[in-house]
């Protein structure tokens, strides 16, 4: 009996052991750092700053920041500080605020480079003047106000001093800045004799060479309910408040790129990526944004209402209002405000400062296949042919790590993979493609020629006493390019071309891992904060954009090595703003349960509110084996991901989806298929991002922005503006309440059911698919063939599935190019407009296309569409096409429920039209 | 080739005076249909296999999936369940699936799943035949040479096993005998343990020593890992009220301060590698490394090595050694050694006269030690028996013919990795530092 209880015990032992595997110590929660906790020590009203000198100079309105009351000695130090406005189209507001440089600051404080795109500053309004008023309940202070955009205007009111954006008619404020005087600007000092700047913290020190120089500041958004965006959190997509009545655990929204072994699902802690990118929306429908263009260290509150109650400021109290508070241990306040009114106008002026999202290759948005590790070339070979033998296409097959010699990238294994150019090509004869990893730290190998070449050159990040970084990764002894230069990051790029990097061919892209970066024997499992970078740029400064350098600097290598001509494909592990012109992101090392599934949702949303739209979660879950159903579902949801790819740890089993049985195989066949037939759908998206920012994956409040029941909704995403799809994210479910907003009609994409908008309805749901609804009112084109991989889709025929509305009417968009090359640029596409009214549906052009297609649509899908007619008739041929009851969906058996119009023939390069008779 | 050609100009001109049709619709309506199905094709209106549908003749093949189950497109990539027959002449005819057809790739050796005129497919089925006839031929011969194999091995087999089984039944008699000649010492035994104490306690003590080994014996596994887990944290859990999760991390903690460099990068990577980052970490950590080192590995590694179905236990093994010798003993001939155990059993007994002479006068320590001997023998003969017991159950194939696979180790050394297959018990992959179970 004892015996029984004590391994009872041992059972209990170990089950904890596997749950709380995340080692939460090892990471500085706000209190144990120093900047964190001081800052929110403060109280609203601190700052006694107020806007000096304010005046109109090289178009930008200016002050200085003095305190008003200079009383005791502290204070005598605080020197002025510089503060800019300015303004740019289409709605942005910029706020900058720095150390004099006139005034010899111990040293330059660091400014993100390379984010800001070129163009950004071409699209700069030249302010002529500002107007100085006097704003009611001000008590009489002043107020400089000048033209931001059409019906909008940014203020800065001088005592106490504060900037905001406001709407031109009336006080109706949108973005505010010290609003609760909690700014504070730790500006360079030179150290005092009795002061330590150290810092330590589990057994590593942080010189702290310069000190404290931490910023810390209000901001309040205002007719906000939500608040969304800083990724990247494994947590709800509405952002939990962190402080205030009602919040028990009191942790900040941290941005620390970390490698976080085994991350929890629900959590406020730093991962691997960083956008300080917020977005406010609230029931007036109407939304905005704030960015802060810093890459030090950051700790976001969101406040719960009622933080300061006690505060005594009073604030505009109509419009419902939404504090938070932002921390940083370094940098300058470059500030971005975006008056939105609409989420996409938001997200479109988020990406006019940090640059479009890349073009992605055609076949990157199909299925791809990873696991840590591929063995070897046999491997390789059995797991491409059991793809063609189970018939299931997929596009990429990926190397991880062990591909490698020793972990010195850019090199095969030769015992593993002797012939690497040959198993590409093998691959690319299907029309298949290949990814392997190339991470940032280099093994210290004397005898390994990029190792040599680094250090000769002197490219290595520096630690704090001038010497090259020696940490510790994979590959065992490491140091790290210094890729904040750009001399560095050229040269890393020169690593791509076919003649450095032995055995790549054309059809082999980049995934770039580790690149927090990762540091095994690191602070935090990263680079210490006093490694030095070029210019005496400190780590601290730019460490959550180190990755994103890295990812930079590889893409410009597939760039390069393809002559300018051949989209990269790069993934990486970190991120920071801007990080979607160079390529795609995913999650991490998620793990294998439910949880980890239902929060990829609200994670590939956040990414794509901030900018960040190339996404997806590891299919499957990186660590631990899933049940075969947790897997089946993953695959139908992870289909929906803009990044759709399989991944798994070397320790799980093996699980690629033929080996869970026959019935099983086939749920994940189909699954992939779908993701197969909607790729015109979801390339037509990635165009629109392209263009616009707006994301391939939607929250329901983007397309529906004055639903409310929307708002907290991220169990549900839009793809695009047509689909709205909804994981299973519990084990043996028979029903899910799906809620489907606005008022017209969605059809479920399997039966073709009509299911009425603006409520909740509850749905039988089956082993073979998650819901998925079409709305009403648009048209979705589809590929119904399946194929091996994209590639050979390439001259097949389309379908467009039409689900009419309330008015029998529709419409939707097709985007075409080679799906390769930067000729769309040139006008090398076909971009077409399809409207169906009045029985009619027509082609038109959307801008001037000048790229061919020999694709004809085959089937034309009418849903909501009341039997009876027997012809269509199209034009300009006058030839007829029958219509008849079709399947809705192919590969299994389903029924004839559709209204089909049989081979109109009509090709998608040109106009036409087809009248149902 | 002409022909072809002429034909691709056909359906060229069809295009362009006919948007109904797609550069894919194939020239020849009974394309991908295998011979034996063509006459099911030659109505004017025809049956979806499935019966959902009817389709009229000019439906087929025309490149617009009509049934469901893709009756109706045998020859081209419209409907997603078809099949593309190829007629592969000189070699063996096949089917697609319809996702192969105009996709670009030869996949039929006859080149005929791309006839939309994109690739240019080579004639390779004469190459192909041959080459499958030469490795049909290979087959055969391997197949042979295993026929022989096989009779050689069944002959070995019927052999190994008559052996084994005499081996068993011999077991099986002398476990009689000893049975009894333990039987009768326990009465002797049982008799001293009514004498006075001083001796015997001692006795006692080993008896129930040996008493509580036995009862613990099959747990013994289970035992031996909770052990420490027992004597150290479960008391300090108690003690100091910490989950066993906070207490783990803390050790981890605490000693990863004083970790070197490299020690920490090891430690650390050892999360993700799942390997043990060296000994000093090992240290760091003791409660986790017992649990993956020091229980069911370790016996699994002893019990296969002994041949036992059994976990292993130290008193096993002994056991096993044991039996090594009385084994030797054995092998001579049958009935000598019987009667000399039964023999020597009954000079004993005689010797110390054990029905007539009074308890008093015998030396108690010869009692005991014989019995403890007999005992020994009876367990290790029990422990031969039901592994020999075991080992006969197993299914050697219809003949018997890999009966002798039972005691053998294959080994192939693929690159880093060496590979062991012990059939009817594991197989394991090596690649000098790790074992990883194959299952």
């Amino acid at each position: 009996m004892k015996m029984k209880q004590v391994a009872f015990l041992f059972l209990i032992f170990l089950a904890s052991q596997t749950v709380h595997s995340w080692k939460k110590d090892e990471f500085r929660a706000c209190d144990q750092t120093p900047f964190c906790k001081r800052a929110r020590f403060r109280k609203p009203g601190a700052c006694t700053l107020i806007a000096h000198d304010v005046s109109i100079s090289d178009g930008d309105l200016t002050a200085k920041l003095i305190p008003k009351a200079p009383h005791d000695q502290d204070q005598d130090q605080i020197k002025p500080l510089t503060l800019s406005v300015s303004v740019y189209q289409d709605g942005i507001m910029r706020l900058k605020i720095d150390e004099d440089p006139s005034l010899d600051p111990p040293k330059k404080r660091f400014q993100v480079a390379d984010v800001v795109i070129s163009e950004f500053e071409t699209r700069k309004l030249w302010l002529q003047s500002a107007s100085t008023e006097k704003i009611n309940g001000d008590d009489g202070g002043l107020s400089s106000v000048v033209y931001l955009s059409d019906g909008y205007e940014a203020v800065l009111r001088h005592d106490p001093f504060e900037v905001y954006v406001r709407e031109e008619a009336g006080n109706r404020r949108v973005v505010s800045l010290n609003s609760h005087g909690l700014f504070d600007f730790e500006q360079l000092r030179v150290k005092k004799e009795d002061e330590d700047w150290e810092e330590r913290f589990r057994g590593h020190t942080d010189t702290r060479p310069y000190g404290p120089q931490s910023i810390s500041f209000d901001v309040s958004f205002y007719g906000s309910d939500f608040v969304y965006g800083i990724p990247e959190h494994a947590t709800s997509f509405a952002l939990k408040p962190t402080r205030g009545p009602g919040v028990e655990e009191s942790e900040p929204y941290r941005l620390f790129n970390l490698d976080v072994f085994e991350y929890l699902h629900e959590s406020p802690f730093g991962i691997y990526g960083s956008i300080p990118f917020m977005v406010s929306h609230g029931k007036s429908g109407q939304s905005s944004g704030f960015f802060w263009l810093n890459a030090a260290e950051m700790q976001i509150d969101v406040l719960a209402k009622g933080w300061d109650a006690e505060g005594g400021i009073l604030m505009p109290t109509e419009q419902s209002r939404i504090d938070t508070f932002w921390m940083s241990e370094a940098g300058i306040v470059d500030t971005f405000f975006f008056v939105g009114p609409g989420p996409k106008d938001v997200v479109k002026q988020c990406v006019s400062v940090t640059g479009l999202p890349a073009m992605p290759q055609l076949f990157s948005t199909g299925y791809h296949q990873c696991r840590w590790n591929y063995r070897d070339e046999e491997d390789v070979e059995n797991v491409d042919s059991k793809f063609d033998e189970h018939d299931i296409p997929y596009d990429v097959l990926w190397l991880d790590i062990e591909h490698t010699d020793g972990k010195r990238y850019f090199t095969w294994d030769k015992m593993l993979f002797p012939h690497p150019e040959e198993m590409q090509r093998k691959l690319a004869a299907k029309g298949r493609h290949m990814v392997t990893i190339v991470d940032p730290h280099i093994k210290r190998d004397e005898s390994f020629h990029l190792h040599k070449d680094a250090s000769q050159r002197g490219y290595y990040v520096k630690d704090a006493t001038g010497k090259d970084y020696d940490g510790w990764c994979w590959p065992g002894s490491s140091s790290y390019p210094d890729m904040l230069n750009p001399e560095i990051r050229s040269w890393w790029a020169e690593k791509f071309s076919y003649d450095n990097y032995v055995g790549s061919t054309p059809s082999l892209y980049i995934w770039n891992d580790m690149n927090e970066p990762s540091v095994f024997n690191g602070p935090e499992v990263t680079m210490p904060r006093d490694a030095l970078h070029v210019g005496g740029v400190e780590h601290r400064e730019l460490h959550n954009a180190y990755g994103y350098y890295f990812h930079m600097a590889t893409a410009e290598g597939l760039l390069k090595r393809g002559d300018g001509k051949d989209r990269p494909f790069v993934l990486s592990r970190a991120f920071f703003a801007g990080s979607q012109r160079y390529g795609a992101v995913w999650t991490g090392d998620n793990s294998a349960d439910w949880d980890h599934l239902r929060v990829s949702v609200p994670m590939v949303l956040t990414l794509g509110l901030t900018g960040m739209t190339f996404s997806g979660a590891d299919v499957g879950g990186f660590f631990g084996n899933p049940e075969p159903e947790l897997l089946v579902r993953w695959y139908q949801l992870g289909a929906y991901y803009p990044f759709f790819r399989g991944h798994a740890h070397h320790d799980t089993k093996r699980r690629e989806p033929w080996l869970f049985g026959e019935r099983n195989t086939a749920l994940m066949r189909d699954a992939i298929r779908i993701r197969y037939t909607l790729l015109p759908y979801f390339y037509t998206l990635f165009r629109e991002a392209n263009v616009s920012g707006v994301p391939v994956v939607r929250p329901l409040w983007m397309e529906f922005p004055s639903d409310e029941a929307a708002f907290s909704n991220d169990e549900a995403f839009m793809v695009g503006n047509s689909l709205l799809v909804q994981g299973i994210y519990t084990a043996r479910a028979k029903h899910a309440s799906v809620y489907l907003p606005g008022k017209e009609s969605w059809f479920d994409l399997r039966t073709g059911t009509a299911y009425k908008g603006g409520k909740v309805h509850k749905l039988e749901v089956s082993e073979e698919s998650i819901p998925a609804f079409q709305r009403a009112g648009t048209i979705v084109p589809r590929k119904d063939r399946f194929r091996r991989s994209s590639t050979q889709m390439v001259h097949d025929p389309y379908t467009l599935v039409i689900a009419l509305n309330s008015s029998q009417a529709a419409e939707g968009e097709l985007y075409v190019d080679d799906g390769k090359s930067y000729n769309f640029k040139h006008g090398a596409y076909i971009h077409r407009r399809f409207v169906f009214s009045n029985g009619h549906l027509t082609s038109s052009p959307v801008g001037n296309s000048r790229f061919s297609s020999d694709c004809i649509i085959e089937r034309v899908i009418l849903l909501g569409y009341t039997p009876g007619a027997k012809t269509a008739l199209v034009e300009p041929e006058n030839q007829k096409a029958e219509i008849e009851l079709g399947p809705l969906r192919f590969g299994g058996q389903h029924a004839a429920v559709a209204v089909t119009i049989r081979k109109p023939g009509v090709r998608v390069a040109e106009d036409w039209k087809i009248k149902i008779l | 080739m002409k022909q072809r050609l002429s034909l691709m100009y056909l359906s060229f001109i069809l295009i362009i005076s006919s948007r109904e049709s797609s550069s894919s619709i194939p020239s020849n309506s009974f394309i991908g249909i295998p011979p034996q199905d063509e006459d099911y094709f030659k109505r004017e209106i025809i049956k979806c296999k499935n019966g959902s549908k009817k389709f009229t003749k000019a439906q087929l093949n025309d490149d617009f999936c009509d049934c469901p189950d893709g009756t109706d497109e045998p020859g081209t990539s419209a409907c997603p369940l078809g099949k593309f027959y190829c007629k592969n002449i000189g070699h063996a005819p096949s089917f697609l699936y319809s996702s192969r057809v105009n996709d670009g790739i030869c996949d039929c050796c006859d080149g005929s799943d791309e006839y939309d005129g994109k690739v240019k497919c080579p004639y390779t089925c004469h190459e192909a035949g041959k080459v499958a006839m030469e490795s049909f031929k290979r087959k055969i011969e391997v197949y042979q040479e295993g026929v022989i194999l096989r009779k050689v091995e069944i002959g070995l087999a019927k052999r190994a096993i008559a052996r084994d089984k005499a081996e068993l039944s011999g077991l099986k008699n002398e476990r009689e005998v000893v049975e009894k000649v333990v039987h009768q010492l326990e009465g002797q035994v049982r008799k001293l343990e009514q004498e006075p104490q001083e001796k015997d306690d001692k006795m006692r003590e080993a008896r129930n020593e040996k008493v509580e080994n036995e009862e613990s014996g099959p747990d013994k596994n289970v035992d031996s890992q909770i052990e420490p887990m027992k004597a150290s944290d479960v008391e300090k859990q108690g003690q100091a009220g910490e989950s066993p999760s906070d207490q783990n991390e803390k050790d981890e903690h605490e000693s990863s301060e004083g970790l070197s460099r490299e020690e920490l990068g090891r430690l650390v990577e050892s999360r993700w590698t799942g390997k043990k980052s060296g000994e000093q970490v090992e240290e760091t950590d003791p409660v986790k490394n017992d649990q993956e080192e020091g229980g069911p590995d370790a016996g699994y590694e002893e019990s296969v090595a002994d041949n036992s179905g059994r976990s292993s236990t130290a008193q096993y093994k002994i056991g096993v050694q044991d039996l090594k010798n009385s084994s030797d003993i054995a092998t001579p001939s049958g009935k000598s050694w019987l009667d000399k155990i039964q023999e020597t059993a009954q000079n004993f007994l005689q010797s110390v006269n054990l029905f007539s002479i009074p308890v008093a006068n015998l030396d108690a320590n010869k009692i005991r030690k014989e019995y403890n001997h007999y005992t020994a023998k009876l367990s290790d003969l029990e422990s031969r028996i039901s592994s020999l017991t075991e080992k006969l159950k197993f299914d050697f194939g219809k003949q018997n013919e890999f009966y002798l696979f039972y005691d053998r180790c294959f080994e192939l050394k693929q690159d880093k990795y060496i590979y062991k297959v012990r059939p009817f018990r594991n197989a394991t992959q090596e690649d000098g530092s790790s074992e990883t179970q194959l299952g």
